[in-house]
């Protein structure tokens, strides 16, 4: 009688004792039991097997027949369950490795961008975030691939396109990026008007009738070209084109002829602490002293369990062990490097196409230990702006 | 009066050809060999050891007797016995009646 139903219900071994063995079981079968494989050990002692469920009806009916009942084993899945839940840790190591199971596969763990330029990736990246999209989080409660991919392209202008794939536990997406063209054409009357003074070397205008010819020395704000093709006439045009004038710049440098530099010689000694929101405690290297001179670098660790920031970190202090030494330049290496540092700054002020064609020194003189030299800049570029002009009043 | 309903079911049992156990309230037993008894139909298990194993029905008691004998299913009106099969008695009540 060894089937799978015996051993969902599970079944037991039991041991009778008593003087009335027959006559107990008897009433036990009457009353449904179902009892196997008995065997008699002695006058007063039988073992047999009943199914789990018949237990109550047996224990219901000892005190009638005076029978001692006692259970020497069980088996079958109830006996099983109960054999795992007393082994309570095993049970609990079993569930907490089926939840870390599911948790870990249900993380988002990486997310990919392909095909887009390093800004429209950080603005795709951060667009993710938004939606609470980023590697460490879950993706249980997560929006559906395809309507992350929609709110992408509604947020982002610049995306033409996106396709947003999610593979096991990352997240691959590929885009397309708009280009732009111009297409709407400014057709708005306007004038081209000069940006700064300057002189006149080339002049390219492509529409609009021209007011300055080469060589002339313009004013700022001075009208370059203008819309209107005929004179006292109506008709406004939109202008358009280049002017390439010589512009002056003078560029001022203070230059002090004693410097004091503090250089570390390489040599550091690190201080660890353990934090505790405000609270810190001193763990490695605490007994540094402070000695000489030195420059102090701390920084303090981000830990992070599943997005969420713990209250514990680890402050790292590095000090690093500082020389000072002052250097005097020469009067004529300091214009050098005076001269340098201007023709930079000035380029970083003007636009990339501008070009600088020559460079003069004004004005050179020492005094209070410090250099002062004033440069005169001749530069080559465009000066001509679109100035609109308002029609109809 | 009895007795007249016991000729009725045993008249009933022949005429309509039915089991005699199911009519007549008699214990059926199946023997295997001499390793299986299979009683069905029973009131009662009266003793049961290695060597005799005894049961109530309607009219008297059966005795099996044998050697390590052991029940191996018990239902409630079913009995099945395993072991090496002797002898099977049947004892009925002359006294009771």
């Amino acid at each position: 009688m060894k089937n799978q139903h015996d051993f969902f219900q599970g079944i037991m071994t039991v041991q009778v004792e008593g003087p009335l063995i027959e006559p107990f079981l008897q009433a036990c079968t009457k009353r449904g039991c179902q009892i196997t494989n008995m065997r008699r050990l002695d006058d007063s002692l039988v073992i047999l097997t009943i199914r789990l469920k018949d237990w109550k009806i047996l224990r219901q009916l000892r005190k009638k027949y005076r029978c001692k009942i006692s259970i020497k084993g069980g088996k079958g899945l109830p006996f099983l369950v109960q054999h795992m839940i007393g082994r309570l840790s095993v049970l609990l190591a079993f569930i907490a490795a089926v939840v870390i199971i599911f948790v870990l596969a249900n993380t988002l763990w990486s997310i990919k961008v392909d095909g887009l330029s390093p800004e429209l990736e950080a603005d795709v990246e951060s667009k993710l975030n938004s939606y609470g999209v980023s590697p460490g989080k879950l993706t249980i409660g997560m929006k559906d691939p395809i309507e992350i991919q929609q709110q992408l392209l509604e947020d982002i202008p610049d995306l033409l396109w996106i396709g947003v794939k999610k593979q096991g536990t990352s997240y691959q997406l590929y885009g397309v990026e708009k280009t732009r063209y111009d297409t709407e054409m400014d057709t708005r009357p306007s004038n081209l008007v000069a940006a700064k003074k300057g002189m006149i070397i080339e002049t390219f205008i492509k529409k609009g009738r021209p007011m300055v010819s080469v060589y002339d020395v313009v004013q700022k704000g001075q009208i370059l070209a203008t819309g209107q093709l005929v004179e006292d006439e109506d008709l406004f045009i939109h202008s358009e084109g280049e002017v390439i004038a010589e512009t002056w710049y003078r560029v001022a440098q203070n230059l002090p002829m004693k410097q004091v530099l503090s250089l570390t010689d390489g040599s550091v000694e690190s201080e660890y602490q353990l934090k505790f929101g405000k609270f810190a405690i001193p763990v490695w290297g605490f007994w540094r002293g402070e000695e000489g001179d030195f420059r102090e670098e701390s920084h303090t660790s981000d830990w992070r369990i599943f997005g969420f920031q713990i209250p514990v970190n680890l402050k790292t202090v590095d000090y690093y062990s500082i020389d000072r030494k002052s250097y005097e330049s020469s009067r004529k290496n300091l214009e050098k490097i005076g001269i340098s540092s201007a023709r930079s700054n000035l380029h970083q002020e003007l636009e990339p196409d501008a070009e600088i064609k020559d460079e003069k020194v004004l004005h050179l003189s020492e005094e209070n230990g410090k250099v002062k030299l004033i440069l005169l800049y001749k530069v080559y570029e465009n000066i001509a702006v679109t100035k609109y002009v308002s029609q109809g009043d | 009066m009895s007795k007249w309903q016991q000729q009725i079911r045993t008249w009933i049992s022949r005429y309509f050809d039915l089991p005699s156990d199911v009519m007549l309230d008699l214990p059926r037993i199946t023997t295997i060999g001499s390793i299986h008894v299979y009683i069905e139909n029973h009131t009662g298990l009266l003793h049961f050891s290695d060597e005799e194993v005894r049961i109530q029905y309607k009219k008297g008691q059966v005795r099996i007797l044998g050697k390590d004998l052991g029940v191996k299913m018990m239902l409630k009106e079913e009995l099945l016995l395993e072991g090496e099969l002797k002898s099977v008695e049947f004892l009925p009540d002359s006294k009771g009646g």
